[in-house]
């Protein structure tokens, strides 16, 4: 019976590809179509529904061929053409309305923006499927605060300290953060129960060193880790840092200690997709050294979160411009023309291609998919060797309860060592509601990075629903035995190229600027891949740089 | 036994037995009836016990129970002729079911309690068929004894140890078997002589012989059964928490949000929410009457009062002694805790039918989301939520929330915030009063001697510093609070003096690490 239900999925979907005619538009299933399934009936997973989604993977085939698309049935002309409505794009359609440009159109692929930082909902709680938190920024981010304080995320300023006083309903509640080691919760992530002493001098010997990286300088006078990263001080003595990975870097200083590299290693996978041996060590060090947060009601640790993750500030930016956005419509190739750039691009709702008209565009989408689109343009770069993107695997799962092991209790974030996930977020962690303690939804982070990407994301884009769930549970059930027969629901989302890793080389070698470089003063980009770290932050300085690119003043 | 002449089992019993076996058999009649009786007015008293302590209203509750108890044993006994030859075995199967039905009436009682919603005709039908069957128990022996004795003699022995049983019952019900035993081992213990009385029949008169293995088999199982209970009662009454309290737990229930259990005692009636005390009868008015009337009385324009958490009903009560208020809004999470106390008798009655008032609104909701979307302004707020135990009501305690209230409240008006003891939990206490300021309050932080709590705290917050001790009249009757209490109330000996503590708020729940810190060496 469950398999029956499976079939007339997989049969309608192959309907709808048929009726697309070349097969081309179904590559476009926005992600609210969602295959329904079921656990392997039978199994002690058949309770469970859900189904899985995905993004990108599904463009490539029409950014790939073009010539396969309808004729322009369709004509509109613009001003700035921003393609991709992720954190970047959106930021940059926020800035240009600050500046007074109302001639303004945004496409978006899927049918709502948002990007990584997209998020989804259901009867019990809104959740994320990919960006959840931002932690409290830097004061001297004028334009995120800015952002802040218009979203109500900042209430205001002390008087006294001049420092932001943030929303107390945005700042992660207490308790933030659990690990599970050797079966008992501990609070906080860094690994401390049954730690033997010598690796905890290792692991204080490390947390110093960051908080002198914190305070360090270079020659330049700047400070050698920031955020952005791009005003860190461009002093060698750091930049040299950026050659070796991490793991050597750490070998070099001798920190050894498995349960420090345990937790580096889960803090690159958290924040890059990537291992310690994948990044590099500037990268690594910048996790830690660069978060010099301050508030007047939080501290530099803090973070910014929502039941819907960062999706609560993607609506925020949405809403603070009003230039049109047109979504469920992907934009597949450009031309340049004696006025501007002509972009083709396929409405998939409606089935129909349209023909752009645009002074000037932004290319607000990952660097490989900008590269398709740009096929046919003069004086595009080309990195020296493909970015690495890592595919992730989000999995959403509702559940009536939670089995408890011993030691602190629910967190925010609760992580198991060792584990091949970076544990799971629960989503109704800022819940006011004492009646929250029954249901909740708790969303599952995986980086797929225990192979090279290329093999990683073709064995996720492979794998089906019914081959995800039991891998899916059997990381729960490791953080919660007992867990299974409470799963009501779970969903799963597979991003491709969920997001650009660090590799050596790459934040302070050559590429990196030369990709983001305008042309000729009608495409820009924008994107966290010009960042080389995929952070709200970053994409939203993307946003802004471009932003002011397409203005013609100076950047950021 | 052993009884040549018992091989013709045909022959009546008179004719075979011989004169030194029928005067044992007569004793032994004679001590059945004793113990009958005896286990006939245990019943009784069990479901007299049980009925007020779960049902509340003890005087009523008992004379009604004695009443059907009585009344049902006149049935049985008019029931008695209808019982014919063999009257022994008659005897036999009905001292097993006195002994099943009399024996599992009190565990049934207690684990029926929280589940059906007509206890009291499962009570009554109980009472009922016990009174029934031990009605019937007394003629039957009579007239199983008749031909032993004269009438007269007969009579006079039978009522003498039917008396000297039920003095023996109700003697050592009170003093020895409810402290002891408990009401579910009290009653099994006493099924289980009803059953043996019934054995010792069986065994000692000849005339049983026919049925003695069917009967044997029954007996077997019926003391097994009610042996076994009586080895789990402990586990039983756990289950339904009697053992975990002191006192006699007479009402409990889990709702979907907690687990309320009332418990009694001859002085008071305590009221536990997951196993936390939250008062008792005897001094809950100092509690209550120095939650709400410092404020109150500085309020004589007052016309409406939010109450949060206080789903008892008792700081309502407090608030209904000021006839100038127009409306007091009760937002308690749980109906199950507002039901109860707008039904149990017992309960009723501590908050003089506070929730029957047609000034009071009671809102079953969560009070952060309640506040969080309440327009109305308030001339006081009483803030009477549990202790900061846990992150979720650590929330109810933030800087954030205290925020929300500023909103809620009109100029001039004062929130009271219950906020636990002084004395053990003294960084716990200083910190609600920072937060409070924090959130932009005045604050006049005070604290009162509650004896089943000790010394316990509360903090007054307002927008402004005008407040005096003596401002209003204070309602007449009350038992504690006077201008006098107030002004002690304020002052602070060094052993519960201001200390600098954090401010608790979302992000960082200082509250609930302190609380843990302070009430932890406590709970060992
Ligand atoms: C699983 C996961 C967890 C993360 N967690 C965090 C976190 O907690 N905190 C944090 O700060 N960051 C997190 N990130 C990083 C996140 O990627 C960034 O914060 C940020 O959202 C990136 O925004 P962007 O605009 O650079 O890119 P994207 O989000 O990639 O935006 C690109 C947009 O372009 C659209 N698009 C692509 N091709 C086309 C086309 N041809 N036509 C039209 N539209 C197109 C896409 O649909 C997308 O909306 C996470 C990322 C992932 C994958």
């Amino acid at each position: 019976m469950r398999s029956k239900e499976l079939n007339s999925h997989s049969l309608s979907r192959r309907a709808f590809l048929a009726r697309t005619g070349a097969g081309v538009a179904g590559a476009l299933l926005g992600p609210g179509v969602l295959l329904e399934s079921c656990g392997p009936a039978g199994s002690r997973l058949e309770h469970i529904k859900g189904g899985l989604r995905g993004a990108n993977h599904r463009v490539g085939h029409l950014v790939r061929h073009p010539e396969q698309l309808p004729p322009p049935s369709r004509e509109l002309q613009t001003g700035v053409l921003i393609i991709g409505g992720g954190v970047a794009g959106l930021t940059a359609r926020r800035e240009l309305a600050r500046h007074g440009r109302s001639d303004v159109l945004l496409l978006e692929l899927e049918n709502h923006p948002g990007g990584n930082a997209a998020s989804g909902r259901n009867t019990v709680s809104a959740y994320p499927w990919g960006a959840h938190y931002l932690p409290i920024p830097d004061v001297r981010n004028r334009e995120l605060l800015d952002f802040l304080r218009e979203s109500g995320v900042i209430t205001g300023y002390d008087k006294v300290s001049g420092l932001p006083v943030y929303n107390e309903y945005h700042l992660c509640h207490d308790p933030e953060e659990r690990l599970l080691i050797n079966g008992h919760w501990q609070a906080g992530l860094v690994p401390e129960t049954g730690v033997p002493a010598a690796e905890r001098t290792q692991i204080a010997r490390f947390f110093r060193l960051v908080e002198e990286l914190k305070q360090a300088r270079g020659t330049d006078g700047r400070e050698a880790f920031t955020i952005p990263l791009d005003q860190s001080s461009r002093d060698e003595q750091f930049r040299q840092l950026d050659q070796l990975s991490f793991a050597d870097y750490l070998t070099r200083e001798g920190f050894t200690s498995s349960h420090l590299r345990w937790y580096l290693d889960y803090g690159c996978r958290d924040d890059y997709g990537a291992t310690l041996e994948q990044v590099s060590a500037w990268a690594g060090l910048h996790y830690f050294a660069a978060r010099k947060g301050r508030a007047h009601n939080a501290g530099s640790s803090d973070v910014l979160t929502w039941p819907e993750g960062n999706g609560f500030l993607v609506e925020q930016l949405r809403r603070q411009a009003s230039s049109p956005i047109l979504t469920e419509t992907v934009a597949c190739r450009l031309h340049e023309t004696p006025t501007g750039v002509e972009v083709l691009a396929y409405d998939a709702a409606r089935q129909q291609t349209i023909r752009i008209q645009a002074r000037q565009v932004v290319l607000a989408v990952p660097q490989f998919v900008a590269h398709q689109l740009l096929t046919e343009v003069a004086g595009v770069v080309q990195p020296s060797q493909p970015l690495h993107h890592a595919p992730w695997l989000i999995a959403n799962l509702t559940v009536t309860q939670l089995p408890q092991g011993p030691g602190q209790p629910l967190c925010w974030d609760n992580v198991g060592y060792g584990g091949a996930s970076v544990g799971y977020v629960n989503a109704s962690h800022q819940s006011l509601s004492l009646s929250a303690d029954g249901s909740k939804v708790m969303t599952l982070y995986w980086p797929l990075c225990h192979e090279v990407p290329a093999a990683a994301r073709r064995q996720a884009y492979q794998k089906t629903y019914a081959e995800w769930l039991p891998q899916i549970m059997a990381e729960m059930e490791r953080l919660h035995p007992g867990l299974t027969p409470y799963v009501q629901r779970v969903e799963a989302w597979v991003w491709g190229h969920g997001m650009v890793a660090p590799t050596p080389g790459y934040l302070w070698g050559p590429d990196r600027t030369q990709l983001a470089r305008p042309l000729r003063q009608r495409l820009f980009f924008a994107h966290t891949d010009y960042s080389g770290m995929s952070i709200f932050e970053e994409a939203f300085y993307q946003g802004i740089r471009a932003a002011r690119e397409v203005l013609g003043q100076a950047a950021v | 036994m052993g009884n040549p002449e018992a091989e013709t089992p045909d022959l009546p019993a008179a004719q075979l037995t011989g004169p030194t076996a029928r005067e044992t058999q007569s004793v032994l009649l004679l001590g059945s009836v004793f113990i009958i009786a005896t286990c006939g007015l245990i019943y009784e008293l069990i479901a007299g016990t049980l009925a007020s302590y779960l049902l509340g209203d003890s005087v009523t509750q008992f004379s009604t129970i004695i009443g059907a108890y009585l009344f049902s044993m006149g049935v049985g006994s008019w029931f008695s002729r209808y019982l014919s030859q063999p009257l022994l075995k008659w005897f036999i199967r009905l001292e097993i079911l006195v002994g099943l039905v009399g024996g599992f009436s009190a565990p049934l009682l207690f684990v029926l309690f929280e589940y059906v919603t007509s206890f009291r005709l499962i009570l009554y039908a109980l009472v009922g068929l016990t009174g029934i069957l031990v009605g019937l128990e007394i003629p039957l022996l009579m007239r199983i004894l008749e031909n032993r004795f004269e009438f007269k003699d007969l009579v006079s022995r039978v009522f003498t140890f039917d008396y000297i049983g039920a003095l023996l019952a109700s003697l050592i019900f009170p003093l020895v078997l409810v402290p002891q035993l408990g009401l579910m081992r009290t009653s099994l213990l006493f099924g289980a002589l009803n059953v043996v009385v019934a054995a010792v029949a069986l065994y000692r008169f000849q005339e049983t012989r026919p049925y003695r293995r069917g009967f044997a088999g029954l007996m077997a199982l019926s003391l097994l059964a009610l042996g076994g209970t009586f080895a789990y009662a402990g586990r039983i009454q756990r289950y339904t928490e009697t053992l975990a309290f002191q006192d006699q737990v007479i009402y409990s229930k889990s709702t979907l949000y907690q687990r309320i259990v009332l418990t009694k005692n001859q002085r008071e009636l305590r009221l536990f929410l997951n196993g936390n005390l939250q008062f008792s009868s005897q001094d809950e008015y100092r509690y209550h009457e120095a939650l709400v009337h410092p404020a109150m009385q500085a309020l004589p324009q007052a016309r409406r009062v939010l109450v949060l958490g206080g789903g008892d009903g008792l700081a309502v009560r407090e608030l209904l002694k000021y006839p100038q208020l127009q409306q007091i809004r009760l937002v308690d999470l749980d109906p199950g805790m507002t039901e109860l106390f707008r039904s149990n008798a017992l309960l009723t009655r501590l908050n003089q039918r506070a929730f029957f008032s047609p000034k009071v609104q009671v809102i079953n909701g969560d009070a952060y989301q309640w506040v969080r979307q309440d327009t109305t302004r308030y001339d006081c707020l009483i803030v009477d939520f549990p202790d900061p135990g846990n992150y979720s009501i650590g929330k109810l305690y933030s800087a954030a929330f205290y925020q929300e209230l500023h909103r809620l409240l009109k100029p001039g008006g004062r929130i009271v915030v219950q906020s636990t003891s002084p004395y053990v939990a003294r960084q716990s206490f200083w910190c609600i009063v920072h937060t409070l300021r924090a959130a932009g309050f005045h604050t006049i932080p005070y604290h009162c001697y509650v004896p089943s709590f000790g010394e316990w705290g509360y903090v007054m917050a307002g927008q402004n510093a005008h407040w005096r001790p003596n401002a209003g009249p204070l309602p007449r009757g009350l038992r504690y609070v006077t201008p006098t209490t107030i002004r002690q109330m304020l002052d602070f000996p060094p052993d519960m003096a201001e200390i600098p503590t954090e401010i608790n708020q979302l992000n960082n729940q200082a509250l609930v690490r302190y609380f843990e810190e302070d009430w932890g060496p406590y709970a060992q």
